[in-house]
């Protein structure tokens, strides 16, 4: 366990059922790839560090949602506090392509007045043999809403990595730059713990200069 | 550590004698205690030197918890658990909580200064001091005959309290428990004047003693105060491992729980608007049947199971009986982590118990003593910090599953169970997660005390009592989020009921 960090985000994972969106987290959180998986309930949460430059360091803390309809009621009250998302679809799933405008629309309802950076993810890029959807599509589209395009997959651990650190770095440089700030009952992005030792020692000198006049 | 234990030392003596001074007459009543102990001390013969120090322990105790019932029967068992769950007490009874059939959700009350209370009521009670388990230690690493040993010590030591509570029920039914409890408060109210007047700052739990805040808050607090901790000490490796609150937020505990009070929350308010949109008949009607739900939560199962076997369970058992429980909840999830996560955690027991045979060849035996040396490597801290993270995750786990009910009793498919048999499920798995974790926690305690034979009593005592207080929280908490159900529950309830004449 380590916690010192700068940041830590929250990011949140939505797209249709059977997608992959679990597999994907777990990927990146577990290092491993999960055979079998049952349908998420609900949310479901993970958090890993990531290491943006060296020495500086990234809390992610990763919302899971359940892509099943029943579950939206739920899952909507995540958005609000999120910083970052994937929108996840499935490459050999056209459907799920065809519905990443209605998450799109789904979120923007929800975020208000907050917004989110997203990512979209064309997922299971191992099986390209049944893809439905083609790079070039998925680019124009993600492009069309301002958003980066990536393909992954979990089973391969394919970009895995990359799709959660390249949102993170976006989302980073935004912070820096004063784009996102960290507000009060806002918990998209928070502030971490930063070790603080020369910080604490001076203001004990000063105390104490101060007591000795 | 070590400031602490400065600080401890005096407040301690303090508290012994201030109980030494209101003990009612305990020679009057000695008799009939010893007649509850003695024959479980008889079933198992043990040396001598390590009996002395458990049995009067468990006297003081028993002691002080008999007398107080025959006083206080009159008091009736709820004014008793009201008055629990509002002083420091509560959660120190939080096993006690249940024992008693009231098991409010304490949520306000969480851990008011706990902390400073048990590890100095630890002395009070007449729980061996340290310095007795670690001679009663010396003496059982000295002898051959360590399987014996290994028999006695779930009940020997720190454990004294749970194990004599239980002992008092076989023996004297409900009417000692409440007696017993009230007792536990009285002394309980001293030993607190005893710590306000000694040492009002205490460390990593001070963030419980905030009042009316829910249970993720409370929880939030702890962990953000161990996070400023280990940012300004970043030095003390080992201490980091044992910050609870750090633990159950890196198991996803917090989450869960601020997951499981939204849909509580949520559930709450449709069920009022609903009660406040009925009236006459319909309305009484409701309120009948949700009573009954109410009565379903209210964890009276504790007490009774109680007396059965206090054997220890296998871990097929536990993972049999969550499996059983949730299949009766009817909810399409199941319990495979916490089941994991308690088996790895039982694995790891077992494994740094082990302990040689005696009626193994010398050859073996010494093999087996280096294989064991080797496991017990093992340091105080390391099982302290082990024992500490595995309360955490199966803290996080419980309430990682009481938010997934609540998902899926809320938004699952048709149910063909009533809410009041899976509120029943429910709490029946509730008394069986907060047993379990009494058990581990003695468990650890076991490992703890037998590792730590050659460790000062100051050194040994804290950490010990540090995994009481941690599990004793766990099972807090864990009542507490079971508690937050009950709206969900509720809602469910009277849904099934409006969507009924249309099917």
């Amino acid at each position: 366990m380590e916690a010192i960090w700068l940041y830590q985000f929250r990011l949140i994972v939505i797209g249709d059922s059977t997608v992959g969106k679990s597999c994907l987290i777990r990927r990146f959180t577990e290092g491993r790839f999960a055979q079998v998986s049952d349908p998420t309930v609900g949310v479901d949460f993970f958090s890993r560090l990531v290491e943006i430059e060296p020495g500086k360091r990234i809390k992610l803390q990763i919302w899971d949602t359940a892509g099943q309809e029943r579950f939206r009621s739920i899952t909507r009250a995540y958005y609000r506090n999120s910083v970052g998302g994937l929108l996840l679809f499935d490459i050999t799933n056209r459907r799920s392509f065809q519905n990443v405008h209605e998450w799109l629309e789904e979120t923007k309802v929800h975020v208000q007045p907050y917004q989110i950076v997203f990512v979209l993810v064309g997922h299971k890029c191992d099986l390209d043999t049944q893809r439905q959807v083609t790079r070039h599509e998925a680019e124009k589209l993600a492009a069309a809403y301002g958003m980066k395009y990536i393909e992954t997959s979990a089973r391969d651990a394919i970009n895995v990595e990359k799709a959660f650190t390249d949102l993170t770095r976006d989302i980073y440089e935004l912070v820096k730059r004063g784009e996102i700030t960290i507000q009060e009952g806002w918990e998209g992005v928070k502030s971490g713990f930063v070790p603080n030792v020369v910080h604490s020692s001076e203001e004990v000198v000063k105390s104490e200069r101060r007591c000795l006049c | 550590m070590s400031d602490q234990d400065g600080i401890e030392t005096p407040v301690i003596t303090e508290a012994t004698s201030i109980l030494e001074d209101g003990n009612y007459d305990p020679a009057k009543n000695s008799e009939s205690v010893d007649q509850c102990t003695k024959p479980e001390s008889k079933s198992e013969p043990v040396a001598s030197t390590r009996k002395r120090p458990e049995a009067r322990s468990s006297n003081d105790l028993e002691t002080s918890a008999v007398l107080p019932s025959q006083t206080s029967q009159a008091v009736g068992k709820d004014s008793v658990s009201k008055e629990v769950a509002q002083t420091g007490w509560g959660y120190w009874g939080s096993w006690g909580k249940s024992l008693l059939s009231s098991a409010s959700a304490t949520v306000a009350t969480v851990g008011q200064g706990i902390s400073n209370v048990i590890e100095k009521a630890e002395t009070s009670l007449g729980i061996p001091s340290p310095s007795e388990i670690s001679t009663q230690g010396q003496y059982a690493s000295g002898e051959t005959n360590v399987k014996e040993n290994e028999k006695v010590s779930p009940l020997a030591g720190p454990f004294g309290v749970f194990s004599t509570i239980s002992t008092a029920v076989q023996s004297t039914g409900k009417s000692v428990i409440s007696g017993g409890l009230d007792a536990l408060e009285f002394i309980g109210k001293k030993t607190m004047d005893v710590i306000a007047e000694g040492d009002p700052g205490f460390r990593k739990t001070k963030g419980l003693m905030n009042r009316n805040s829910t249970l993720s808050q409370v929880l939030r607090e702890v962990k953000e105060k161990e996070e400023l901790g280990t940012s300004n000490e970043v030095t003390m490796e080992t201490d980091k491992k044992t910050y609870y609150g750090l633990l159950f937020d890196e198991f996803q505990g917090l989450s869960h729980l601020e997951a499981l009070e939204m849909l509580s929350g949520e559930s709450e308010i449709k069920v009022k608007s609903i009660l406040n949109s009925l009236s006459g008949e319909e309305l009484e009607a409701l309120k009948f049947e949700l009573e009954q739900l109410k009565e379903a939560f209210s964890l009276a199962e504790f007490c009774e199971e109680e007396d059965e076997e206090e054997e220890k369970k296998e871990n097929e058992d536990f993972t049999k009986e969550m499996m059983e429980l949730f299949s009766q909840l009817q909810v399409s999830s199941n319990p495979e982590k916490l089941t994991r996560a308690r088996n790895t955690i039982n694995e790891w027991i077992t494994t740094s118990l082990t302990q040689p045979l005696a009626e193994k060849s010398e050859e073996e035996k010494y093999l087996e003593i280096q294989r064991t040396e080797q496991i017990n490597q093992n340091s105080i801290e390391d099982i302290h910090a082990f024992a500490i993270r595995s309360l955490a995750e199966l803290t996080a786990c419980s309430i990682g599953l009481f938010h997934k009910t609540a998902a899926l009793v809320l938004h699952g498919q048709k149910q063909e169970v009533t809410a009041v048999e899976r509120s029943r499920a429910l709490s029946q798995m509730t008394v069986v997660l907060c047993k379990e974790l009494s058990t581990l926690s003695k468990e650890f305690t076991t490992c703890l005390t037998r590792t730590g034979v050659k460790e000062k009593a100051d050194i040994l005592n804290p950490i010990i009592t540090a995994v009481f207080l941690e599990a004793s929280n766990s099972a807090s908490y864990i009542q507490d989020a079971f508690q937050l159900l009950l709206p969900v529950l509720e809602i469910s309830l009277i849904e099934s009921k409006t969507e009924l004449p249309q099917a």
